[in-house]
């Protein structure tokens, strides 16, 4: 009988599958896993394949920004990180300001390499996986923990198009100083010195020429910046300014916003470097 | 491992298999469609008491002039008349929705009648819901009517959902034929109250019949429809168009404009 | 004069694959946006033209929405406009439901997060749009947002988004952020100050008619929309129609 009645009531209003969006507004808490639609068809990883990737297909409308040097490493006083600031689309600079480093917590660094949006929105979704851990566990999360929660996360997009290189930095008593790579692919790589983006070459070049354990906190940091103003040189897809970042005991510190501008002609100036360039353009007759 | 970032977490061709170029035409899950039969443009220019739409009677399969008494301007509700050109069969489905629509809103009983500015944007939702499903109706789609102000409302939904208005608008071939001519006396929200009903009809008759000539898929037969803001809807049937002059057809050599 | 369609030779059996149908769930419909931030006010102003291919779809199409809050949000998510009109539509239905939720207006910065969020939920199946934010902050500041279109986003001092981005973008480094400009006596690099609003209307306008000149999915009418602590006011402004 009720399915008889079922079968011939309806409800009030128009009620069709047409109407249904893909994205319906749900009141309730949300899950630790944000939802997020795939296409309704048979390949979808092909399909943002050929919508986004420039590289396969050079018609894509949509172009996700990329291009990057970041670079990170542990010495004796802790952590240094610096990143560039460029966001390239093509050959298009789809900005010159962006901020590469995420700050997870004041105690824990993201460094962003790949897709903007990929590296920004998991990178604060593990800041609240770190924090629900803290309130869970009454601790701080160490550099390990953190990083694997990321590192899986990405692992089970595997294949969809997900596209990150990033370095987890950190400190906790436990581990002391920490550096965690962690890409797309499910990489994750412990590790004293990582540089990593299209410029990484450059910057590994200058870093490992005079990186040293013993390096005080001040050469650190600026070794840091001429590593990643060598990277701007010479890679097209890496520029803008330099963003510095000390991780101790204490948390981070950030050290400042330095345009390649003004960095560049300064660092010649000190150091007698870079003389490839000229300084004097005029031609003698 | 590969160190340029702009090749991470891309599906890797060595994972993947090669890059299928052209992949990017989609591919559905289990639904497969190409419009089949199919009708051509549908105009409508706004004048100073309404709108004015115009459609001919021809629904084609494929080249064929399939059949020539097909009725692409369909009144919803009690004012508002929506035109559609396309695949016929959408066009159908298209129509039972509106219907049920109309016939869900009457039982309310409640003095108040869905209007034109409703069923355009029940009629987008529908249409960008179903291109996110990768399952389009294959349709352009006219609503003419009035607004809740009583000014005359005219709007355009297609196949991918995207949405504009405009004092004339023309789909298909009309885009490009039609909106020129039409556009001579009305091309900015406001020239409508400029143009009386007269003006209006002797427009689009002039645009049926240059659609006629170079069109195709066209038909010399068609509707026209007014949607007064007064809520008088009329549809005109079986119109043909007048004073054709085919002599420059006795110029035409092949295909286009060769000399010999 | 053409060139060949693009096709990647190592992949010339996987091109025989079947392919079940042909629909390309995408297009562009022109137009282009731009946003300035000042120290009491931002403006958010984009071209009302509307366009698919060579068409003028409409020649008054307006792109820049106001969000049901208090204070006032401007937004406009400028490329594939059904996209662009359905990711705004579902803003302004989460804004509202925000202040249902919360009891009060949502900021200028929670807003951009809501859209981040938005805008990467459909990461595999994304908006073409690139949308920008304009509001003030809670220090009654101009305040601009402006997102890739998966949900990259970051605060800037102004910002173009849409067809004509590359040829408005280097303008305003010049003209706003003072970009490679040194001063005559000092030889030290400008710094960038607040511009006045009469002097950023000017420039959005200039802006405007010079993209309208170079570009052709932009034009007929300019539409700013300037927020201040008194309110959104509107101006209209005609642009060339060729």
């Amino acid at each position: 009988m009720d399915a008889i009645v079922a079968r011939y009531s309806r409800t009030a209003g128009v009620e069709h599958d047409d109407l249904r969006g893909e994205e319906q507004y749900d009141c309730s808490a949300p899950s630790s896993l944000p939802l997020l639609s795939l296409p309704p068809i048979s390949q979808p990883a092909a399909f943002l394949r050929a919508h986004t990737d420039d590289a396969s297909n050079p018609d894509c409308k949509i172009k996700i920004a990329h291009g990057t040097t970041t670079l990170a490493f542990r010495f004796q006083g802790g952590i240094v990180v610096a990143v560039d600031s460029r966001a390239t689309a093509g050959s298009w600079i789809a900005s010159q300001t962006v901020k590469k480093v995420i700050e997870i917590n004041p105690f824990l660094l993201g460094t962003m390499a790949g897709g903007a949006a990929d590296c920004q929105f998991w990178e604060t979704w593990l800041g609240i996986q770190c924090r629900l851990h803290e309130l869970r566990e009454k601790s701080r999360i160490s550099v390990a923990a953190a990083s694997k929660i990321l590192s899986n996360l990405v692992y089970s997009y595997k294949g969809m198009g997900l596209s990150m290189g990033t370095m987890i930095c950190g400190y906790t008593k436990l581990e002391g100083p920490a550096i965690y790579y962690v890409d797309s692919d499910g990489t994750r790589l412990k590790g004293d010195l990582f540089c990593v983006g299209s410029g990484q070459t450059f910057a590994y070049g200058v870093l490992d020429s005079a990186y040293k354990w013993d390096l005080s906190v001040e050469e650190a940091l600026a070794l840091g910046k001429r590593s990643i103003l060598a990277a701007t040189h010479r890679d097209a897809f890496s520029g803008g300014s330099v963003n510095l970042y000390h991780v101790k005991e204490s948390g981070w510190t950030y050290y400042g916003n330095h345009n390649v501008g003004e960095l560049f002609w300064k660092t010649k100036a000190e150091e007698q470097s870079f003389e490839n360039v000229p300084t004097d353009f005029t031609v003698d007759a | 491992m590969d160190h340029m970032p702009e090749n991470w977490g891309r599906p890797r061709s060595d994972v993947y298999g090669v890059y299928n170029p052209a992949i990017h035409n989609a591919g559905p899950t289990t639904h497969t469609q190409q419009p089949s039969i199919t009708g051509t443009s549908v105009l409508a220019i706004k004048y100073n008491k309404g709108v004015m739409l115009a459609a001919d009677n021809l629904a084609s399969y494929g080249s064929l002039a399939r059949f020539t008494d097909q009725e692409r301007l369909i009144k919803v509700g009690k004012e508002t008349v929506v035109g559609v050109s396309g695949d016929v069969s959408d066009m159908q489905y298209i129509q039972l929705l509106l219907e049920r629509l109309i016939i869900e809103d009457n039982y309310e009983q409640d003095g108040h009648n869905l209007r034109a500015p409703h069923i355009y944007e029940y009629l987008s939702r529908v249409m960008y819901n179903r291109r996110s499903k990768i399952d389009p109706l294959w349709n352009a789609i006219l609503v003419a009517g009035k607004k809740d102000d009583g000014s005359p409302f005219l709007g355009y939904v297609d196949l991918l959902g995207v949405t504009y208005s405009a004092p004339t608008i023309a789909t298909g071939f009309g885009a490009y034929l039609a909106i020129p001519l039409l556009r001579k006396i009305a091309s900015d929200d406001g020239d409508e109250k400029r143009i009386t009903e007269q003006q209006a009809r002797a427009a689009l008759d002039e645009c049926m019949k240059v659609l006629f000539y170079r069109d195709a898929r066209s038909l010399d037969k068609y509707s026209v429809a007014t949607v007064t803001t007064d809520g008088e809807v009329t549809i005109e049937q079986n119109v043909r168009c007048q004073d054709m002059s085919w002599r420059f057809a006795d110029h035409i050599r092949g295909y286009g404009t060769q000399t010999m | 004069m053409y060139s060949e369609p693009y096709i990647d030779p190592a992949s010339a059996h996987a091109a025989a694959a079947p392919i079940e149908h042909r629909f390309n769930p995408y297009s562009d419909n022109g137009g282009t946006i731009l946003a300035i931030a000042g120290s009491d006010f931002a403006v958010l102003a984009g071209d009302t033209r509307h366009t698919t291919g060579y068409s003028i779809n409409s020649r008054f199409q307006p792109k820049v929405h106001t969000l049901p809050c208090d204070p006032p949000i401007l937004v406009s998510a400028n490329g594939y406009s059904a996209d662009g009109d359905t990711l705004v539509r579902r803003l302004g239905q989460r804004v509202q439901w925000y202040s249902y939720n919360h009891n009060k207006a949502i900021s200028v910065a929670a807003c951009a997060r809501l859209i981040q969020t938005m805008l990467y939920g459909k990461r595999f199946f994304p908006y073409y749009v690139h949308t920008i934010v304009a509001g003030l902050d809670e220090e009654g500041r101009g305040a601009v947002y402006s997102f890739d279109p998966v949900g990259s986003y970051e605060r800037e001092q102004c910002r173009a988004g849409g067809a004509a981005a590359s040829l408005i973008m280097p303008f305003l480094d010049n003209q706003v952020n003072l970009k490679n400009q040194y001063d005559v006596q000092t030889g030290e690099p400008k710094t960038a100050v607040y511009l006045s609003l009469d002097d950023t209307i000017k420039l959005v306008k200039d802006a405007f008619s010079s993209a309208t000149e170079r570009h052709i999915h932009v034009g007929d009418h300019l539409e700013i929309k300037i927020i201040t602590k008194e309110g959104v006011k509107v101006e209209y402004f005609p642009l060339k129609r060729d």
